[in-house]
């Protein structure tokens, strides 16, 4: 995964750019992705504990079931971590996740043109949302967080109208492409791949550059001529339409629709994000990591399953973790500051 | 009176929100005035204000406490597990699970203060480690019931008054001295509303962010034990709707998320006023889903009424990077 130069970061850092030989500063590399490497250190760790307890760990069926259990949380946490690397927050995505799924549990018919109708139209729905929050965070200069904690109590209020109670079903079909497999690679895996793909396309556009930019500094991407009003629309839209996409997964892996279903993907979206090293002071971040802290997330369930002890641990490492990373990034940025100064 | 008045806008904004709201549930619902009926409407919203007291606290200071829901049901379920429906046992099991909270709230103030892990993460993840540890505790099993005095505590009354309706009362003053009148108060708005400045002014930064959460966590823990009395009995998930409940209140009661304003008399209208809201909805026979529309629309609605006064740019966290 590429993680090469961050021209706004680099920008910021006057005084690191004057100390700077000639020649690459391995050592401040190594700094600044040091939490992405902790994650990676972490999600090695726990596939090698993994692997020596359980046989048939290093297989393409056991990628397979890891990647389509944690695809929802990754599309989630994908539209969390454009909001982050933004500067922001979007709670949002726990009422665009239930409401996606009971609009797709109780619409979708046999009928693929339907299905594919309705799926486009909680896309669109999705995006349209997501950019309301922007608009609204912009105009009537609000906090993130109180926005969309407003918006996810009301798309979750909506999503309980329209099914008070788990249920609603989506065609067979629907549920057999989240398992369809090309080359031995399940749909999941593909979208896993065309997530990173996206992210290698998308911080480069001038849409990622930009939100990078004004996460890094608002202030002075203001004075660059940037529309901080359009940055938020698009942020907070694509969030959105990550959370849409991770409704319509989680129906084929669910089969049904849940009006409660999403809040259990807000904060362990942002959880996802710190543990691969997204900075929630916004300008810093891969979705690489914040994949790989998905994976983290989701494999310490195998491993406690494996482990032979209660489920109920599982909570209690993800907290440890999660205060792991976060200690590791902050002592890494720390240590990056130290030298710059 | 017009300066107190300008100043405490949004506090005033709260409350008379609160009275419009009062009289349209009661042109809705006849009965709802009644005296019975005000008294379970303050008995429930004493629980809201409570968790409530120490959110204000935390988010004055610029930070946010996640961690209230698990704090919260870990003290009803051990409450309930060392008592065994005994009163006796209370004399050593309170002061020990407040004590049980503030050290929570002590581990969550020592990573946002010394460590400087952003307080979202810090408590969230505190919470999800209380919640595993009581899963392992209990096995997911029901507990016993709730000793006859925490009930007295909850549902009992002195002459008129609700016993908790007092408390939160005697509660509030506390907070209110604490806020207007101690050094702790004028440390904490200096913190709320720049960090750097306050530390610079000589502000014990550390310590008052330290003891907000510190005091989130008694007061979490305090609403815990008084909500098993009101139940009867400590569940799972007891406290998870008061994540959603005690930020609501505060931002209602006029508190900027980002620190450094609000009072916890405003808090204390906000829980009032999501508390009559629970009970508007029924008399209109509206849904539960329609419900969390309302609450959503009431928050976006009041902290677009606090945005002029209190508009920042950037989010909660950046305001740290001071």
């Amino acid at each position: 995964m590429a993680i090469a130069e961050q021209p706004v970061e680099m920008a910021q850092r006057p005084a690191e750019m004057k100390s700077a030989k000639p020649g690459i500063d391995w050592r401040g590399r190594a700094l600044d992705r040091a939490p992405f490497l902790v994650a990676c250190l972490m999600l090695a760790l726990i596939v090698a504990i993994y692997g020596s307890l359980q046989s048939g760990v290093f297989s393409l069926d056991e990628l397979n079931l890891d990647t389509a259990a944690a695809l929802t949380l990754m599309l989630a946490a994908t539209g969390q971590t454009i909001v982050l690397v933004r500067g922001g927050i979007d709670l949002s995505i726990g009422g665009m996740i239930s409401l996606g799924t009971v609009i797709a549990a109780t619409r979708f018919t046999d009928d693929p043109s339907t299905v594919a109708l309705w799926a486009l139209a909680i896309l669109a729905l999705g995006f349209l949302i997501g950019a309301l929050n922007g608009l609204l965070i912009s105009l009537l200069k609000l906090q993130p967080f109180l926005v969309t904690l407003a918006t996810w109590s009301i798309l979750n209020g909506v999503a309980m109208i329209i099914l008070p109670t788990d249920g609603g079903s989506v065609p067979g079909w629907w549920v057999s492409f989240g398992y369809a497999q090309l080359f031995g690679l399940t749909s999941p895996v593909w979208m896993l791949l065309a997530l990173l793909l996206f992210w290698w396309w998308f911080r480069a556009t001038r849409v990622g550059i930009t939100i990078q930019a004004t996460g890094s500094n608002e202030k002075s991407a203001f004075l660059s001529g940037v529309s901080i009003t359009g940055v938020n629309v698009i942020t907070y839209g694509l969030s959105g339409l990550f959370a849409a996409g991770a409704a319509l997964f989680l129906t084929t892996q669910t089969g049904a629709g849940s009006p409660t279903i999403g809040k259990d993907y807000i904060l362990p979206s942002v959880a996802a994000a710190v543990i691969g090293g997204v900075s929630l002071f916004g300008g810093r971040g891969h979705l690489a990591g914040t994949l790989i802290g998905a994976f983290v997330l989701t494999l310490i369930g195998n491993l406690v399953f494996v482990l032979h002890v209660s489920s109920y641990w599982q909570p209690v490492a993800s907290g440890v973790i999660l205060l792991l990373s976060v200690l590791a990034s902050s002592v890494a940025e720390k240590a990056a500051r130290g030298r710059v100064q | 009176m017009s300066a107190f008045l300008a100043r405490n806008r949004l506090i005033v904004l709260a409350y008379a929100g609160m009275v419009v709201l009062l009289l349209v549930t009661a042109l809705f619902s006849p009965g709802f005035l009644s005296v019975s009926n005000m008294r379970s409407t303050v008995v429930l919203a004493a629980f809201a204000g409570i968790v409530a007291l120490g959110q204000t606290f935390v988010i004055i200071g610029g930070g946010i406490d996640l961690s209230v829901p698990w704090v919260l049901n870990s003290a009803a379920i051990v409450m309930a597990l060392l008592c065994g429906g005994q009163d006796l046992p209370l004399v050593w099991v309170m002061p020990l699970l407040l004590a049980g909270g503030a050290f929570i709230g002590l581990i969550n103030g020592v990573g946002v203060a010394q460590f400087g892990v952003p307080p979202i993460i810090m408590t969230l993840a505190t919470n999800v480690i209380l919640q595993g540890l009581i899963l392992v505790l209990t096995g997911g099993s029901p507990t016993p019931s709730a000793p006859a005095l925490i009930q007295y505590l909850s549902v009992g009354r002195i002459g008129a008054f609700p016993v908790i309706a007092l408390i939160w009362l005697a509660l509030t003053l506390v907070a209110t001295l604490l806020l207007s009148k101690a050094a702790f108060g004028r440390h904490l708005y200096a913190l709320g509303t720049s960090a750097t400045v306050a530390e610079f002014s000589g502000v014990p930064t550390a310590r008052t962010t330290i003891l907000t959460y510190v005091i989130s966590g008694l007061t979490a823990a305090f609403a815990g034990m008084l909500l098993t009395g009101y139940s009867g009995q400590a569940y799972l998930g007891m406290g998870d709707a008061y994540l959603f409940t005690s930020i609501a209140a505060v931002a209602i009661g006029g508190a900027s998320i980002l620190g450094g304003s609000g009072h916890y008399l405003g808090t204390v209208a906000g829980a009032m006023v999501l508390t009559i809201l629970t009970g508007l909805l029924p008399a209109l026979n509206l849904s539960s889903g329609a419900l969390l529309i309302v609450y959503g629309a009431v928050i976006l609605l009041t902290v677009s009424i606090g945005s002029e006064t209190f508009a920042g740019l950037g989010g909660k966290m950046r305001r740290k990077e001071g």
